[in-house]
């Protein structure tokens, strides 16, 4: 055995653990080389955690970014009124124009109804009205269609704001609660305006008209469907200052029952 | 004949009338304070036990005020009843009392008033006792709208005054 195999022995006994740890390294570097240069290999790797950051960042979209898109789209909206309008306008523009051709489309069927009954008796009535008045009976059809009509009417204790009585064709409304209310917003208004003798006559709540009728010791209010016009506004105080005057007495007041029987009977039927 | 009659809860701000209100005709409550602007109306059909009577409570909210001075006067006119609301947690809210329930007697005499210490859930009966000096004279009932309690007894003894 030479000086050379002995000195060989000698390293492989001395650096065998080493050599094997020196192998492993290697092997590793070669597996990870693998995965780092074949795409298929790092997808199935990368994919998963990617995938996960993404779930989050989204999820926190609405708490990290939110207050800054708000703010961001506030100012642009604000400095960029024109073409905000400009957009929204056409999209707003065909809303309306949708709305307003459904509304016709129903007005031009119910107009045509009315003139394809030719032979009925209302008909030959709107006839007679329109050669009587010259007006056209198209005009009159549009008139009769847009007629106010009382919905509903009470009597109303001033103060208090408890109904004495009421009449209505459809019961839809709280009576007690809206006739409070109106006694309320009537007492502020008159406390706002400090003016003890004048008082509130007429509020509008979307499609209805409220007329109030004041007395000394009460006020009816009138709830109005359709066109409330100065005509009917003019008719509706004469009958209702007929109705306090010459219907109505003291002790129908303290009598609910005759005093609903007496409103049904003057107000019922149609007054213009 | 439908008997109605008009019942307003007068007293400082956030002393629990609405949510009286609430818990009497709704029979609900809520933690979240909403405060009434100018007045808000409800209203209750209830059965006098005792004489079978029918009566419909339109009950008017009124906004909380820390002077009773500055309550609208239009909004008291043609009152059947009061409720006087106080808080039983808030010294301020009861400290004028005496002075309160003569400013509503000498205005509107013959009306009868019920005055009520609110929130009893939040006060033991120690603290009654030991300011029995200031309540007794005055308060008829103590009430909690959180759990109900006493709520449906004040409205109905006040109704019961009213027929």
């Amino acid at each position: 055995m030479t000086q050379d195999d002995k000195l060989q022995i000698l390293k492989d006994i001395l650096l065998k653990d080493e050599h094997e740890y020196a192998l492993s390294l290697e092997q590793k570097l070669k597996d990870l080389e693998a995965v780092i240069n074949q795409q298929p290999n790092l997808s199935k790797k990368i994919n998963p955690i990617i995938d996960d950051k993404l779930l989050e960042f989204v999820e926190e979209i609405p708490e990290t970014l939110g207050p800054t898109i708000t703010e961001t789209l506030k100012a642009e909206i604000k400095n960029s009124q024109d073409a905000v309008v400009e957009a929204l306008y056409p999209i707003m523009g065909k809303m309306i124009k949708k709305y307003v051709q459904k509304e016709i489309q129903l007005l031009s069927e119910a107009i045509n109804n009315k003139m394809n009954n030719t032979f009925s008796f209302e008909s030959l009535k709107r006839r007679f009205r329109a050669k009587r008045s010259g007006v056209s009976e198209g005009d009159i059809i549009l008139q009769d269609h847009f007629k106010p009509t009382i919905e509903q009417i009470m009597v109303i204790e001033q103060g208090s704001g408890i109904v004495t009585s009421e009449y209505s064709k459809t019961q839809n409304i709280d009576q007690d609660t809206v006739a409070g209310m109106l006694t309320a917003i009537k007492s502020f208004a008159e406390d706002a305006f400090q003016a003890e003798t004048q008082n509130l006559e007429y509020i509008e709540y979307e499609n209805y008209h409220i007329h109030l009728q004041n007395f000394s010791n009460y006020y009816i209010a009138v709830v109005i469907s359709g066109a409330f016009t100065a005509t009917f506004r003019n008719k509706l105080e004469d009958k209702l200052l007929d109705f306090a005057q010459n219907v109505i007495n003291k002790t129908d007041l303290e009598n609910s029952s005759i005093l609903a029987t007496k409103l049904k009977a003057q107000f019922e039927h149609e007054i213009i | 004949m439908k008997l109605s009659k008009k019942v307003v809860l007068i007293g400082h701000f956030g002393v629990g009338k609405s949510s009286l209100i609430r818990r009497f005709v709704e029979n609900t409550f809520t933690e979240d304070y909403k405060v009434t602007i100018g007045v808000h109306i409800l209203k209750k059909d209830i059965q006098i036990p005792e004489t079978n009577k029918d009566v419909t409570l339109v009950i008017w909210d009124l906004e909380g005020n820390d002077d009773i001075t500055n309550t609208r006067p239009s909004y008291l006119i043609g009152t059947h009843g009061f409720i006087y609301v106080f808080d039983l947690t808030r010294p301020n809210t009861y400290k004028n009392l005496e002075f309160d329930l003569n400013y509503i007697k000498e205005r509107y005499p013959n009306l009868p008033v019920k005055v009520i210490g609110n929130k009893k859930d939040l006060v033991t009966n120690e603290f009654i006792k030991e300011n029995k000096e200031i309540f007794k004279q005055y308060v008829d009932l103590y009430t909690s709208a959180k759990t109900g309690k006493n709520v449906e007894e004040v409205f109905n003894q006040l109704a019961k005054s009213l027929v």
